[in-house]
């Protein structure tokens, strides 16, 4: 299990739904706002741009070049930022002038948290009743399947800025579960603003791998170049194409320079996968690393070159078998007081 | 500020890579529902990479791998594996030589696949139930349970691996013996198979107190 290292700033005091006396009231702010707008201009004007069409980068660009410093610490350096974010969001006082809360959740201590939680079981009941009434008419239950594919929940630390009460582990995952099962119902289109508001899209493929073209050396064979790392080793082969299937490492023969089967095995693994043993030749030189990590190594430098010479049905078929992804497993760094890292020193009583 | 409490290198949203070729050239209407959304889903998020372990070739085999792995120590893997592959060897060298000296009659019985042999063997060792200790009002009792998939085939592996190490004549070697109690096992005789006996009757004897369980 993964557990979240860093929160928000807005969010790590304690009891955000009763702190103290507001620290920025509205008028604070509003007049905050102001004075940055009319900076702004002022700024633009001394730079000698146009005030209207100042965006935020021109304004870091200009306080860089009026107050240049030299402090490591970037969060130290001058800024000019909008007051909403350098204020952080916070919770006007939840009660009135008679002391009394506003909010009828409020003395469960996490108010909005359960009122979300009140509202998407409403939410649930709805979707229940929506679909009586259509099997008690008699019409098909409508099965549109959401692209699941394209989008996820929000965050832990998301839903705390959303709701800007902290949560702890338990609630975040009781929230999930309830909302999967309302996402579950095949009449949950009637819901699909409210789930909206809990869904972001994944950017899918951000990076579009290019596949490089063939090269053609002096005897017009075509042939392909790839790179791969594992652990310490990097590795860079050349495949080339009509060839007898020898492979040659660092200008030495695979069976002498990998006498372990399990090596020769990975080497060939991107080969075998795509069904051309014997179809092409490759040239790698490796360095770095370890035995099995130079191996992993080639397979990868093989696999990436192999993409050019194959279609990009079977480039997606070799991603999802794996041999496309850097391995990013690394030695463990040894921690003080134990011996190593993860074994600790041994126990003794006295 | 929380810690990682045994972490990954990877992030969580990374799928396990799918090695084997025969999957990926079935067209896509024979797939079930579940298996179209499966492959959405794996069209999509990012995929680990495969382990040096595993690979597509037909004699690389997850059982087997899995019990070199059981078999390797202070991570010595090249010699584990040559004491498999001279395992599986000696398994054939018996079968063949049992296979030459049978009559016609009984010739196509003999199993000469060590593959097989060596998965009808486990598959024999494995418990159906193990014993699990509950503890109740200061007595601890030895309550019958059933197993999962993954337990029995870590106890069937466990138990051969122990047996074959302790029993042994001195100058006895390892595949060898490995060789003789995988073909006692694929005919279910042999230690093993009686020590998954035992296992049974203490389960059915203390039939008593299955009601201890509570999962």
């Amino acid at each position: 299990t993964l557990r979240l290292i860093y929160t928000t700033t807005a969010v790590q005091r304690k009891n955000v739904g009763a702190s103290g006396p507001e620290k920025y009231t509205d008028a604070f702010i509003k007049k905050q706002i102001e004075e940055f707008n009319l900076g702004k201009r002022h700024l633009a004007n001394m730079m000698g741009e146009d005030p209207e069409t100042f965006t935020q980068e021109d304004i870091d660009r200009a306080i860089a070049y009026l107050f240049p410093s030299g402090l490591f610490d970037k969060q130290a350096r001058p800024m000019m930022k909008h007051p909403n974010e350098v204020f952080p969001e916070q919770r006007k006082i939840q009660w009135g002038e008679d002391g009394r809360p506003f909010h009828f959740l409020f003395y469960t201590g996490k108010q909005s948290y359960y009122s979300l939680m009140h509202e998407t079981y409403e939410k649930l009941l709805n979707v229940e009743k929506h679909q009586d009434q259509l099997i008690g008419q008699g019409l098909p239950l409508q099965k549109e399947k959401r692209n699941l594919s394209g989008s996820r929940w929000l965050t832990k630390i998301e839903l705390e800025e959303m709701l800007l009460e902290k949560l702890s582990d338990d609630d975040y995952l009781r929230f999930i579960q309830l909302i999967q099962k309302l996402v579950a119902l095949p009449c949950a289109d009637i819901e699909e603003k409210y789930i909206q508001k809990f869904c972001k899209e994944v950017p899918v493929q951000l990076q579009k791998v290019l596949i490089e073209p063939l090269q053609y050396d002096e005897r017009g064979v075509a042939f392909s170049t790839g790179e791969g790392k594992r652990k310490t080793a990097r590795a860079t082969a050349v495949v080339y194409d009509n060839g007898t299937g020898k492979i040659t490492v660092n200008g030495i023969d695979i069976l002498h320079y990998f006498p372990v089967l399990q090596d020769r095995e990975q080497l060939l693994f991107p080969f075998q996968f795509l069904d051309r043993i014997g179809k092409h030749d490759m040239v790698c030189t490796v360095s770095g690393g370890g035995r099995s990590a130079q191996a992993g190594a080639i397979r990868l430098a093989s696999a990436k070159a192999l993409r050019s010479f194959v279609t990009e049905r079977e480039v997606e078929f070799m991603r999802q078998a794996g041999l496309l992804t850097v391995d990013p497993r690394v030695k463990e760094r040894k921690k003080p007081g134990q011996e190593g890292s993860r074994r600790k020193f041994t126990w003794k009583k006295r | 500020r929380m810690v990682p409490v045994r972490w990954s290198r990877y992030n969580p949203s990374y799928l396990e890579p799918e090695v084997n070729k025969e999957l990926y050239q079935k067209p896509l209407e024979e797939l079930t529902e579940e298996e179209r959304e499966k492959v959405d889903l794996k069209a999509v998020r990012p995929i680990k990479a495969a382990p040096p372990t595993v690979s597509s070739s037909v004699f690389s085999d997850p059982m087997i791998s899995k019990f070199t792995n059981m078999m390797m120590k202070s991570g010595n893997k090249v010699l584990a594996r040559s004491l498999m592959s001279q395992t599986l060897e000696a398994i054939k060298r018996k079968q063949l030589e049992k296979y030459h000296k049978a009559p016609e009659n009984e010739k196509e019985t003999i199993e000469c696949n060590p593959y097989v042999i060596f998965h009808q063997a486990l598959k024999n060792c494995q418990p159906i139930i193990g014993l699990s200790n509950i503890t109740r009002g200061g007595k601890t009792y030895q309550v019958p349970v059933p197993l999962k998939d993954n337990r029995k085939r870590f106890l069937a592996m466990k138990w051969l691996i122990t047996e074959c190490r302790e029993n042994k004549h001195r100058r006895m070697l390892m595949p060898e013996k490995l060789s003789k109690e995988l073909l006692l096992a694929y005919n279910n005789e042999g230690p093993i198979i009686k020590k998954k006996h035992v296992l049974h009757k203490m389960a059915e004897a203390n039939r008593a107190y299955a009601h201890f369980r509570w999962w």
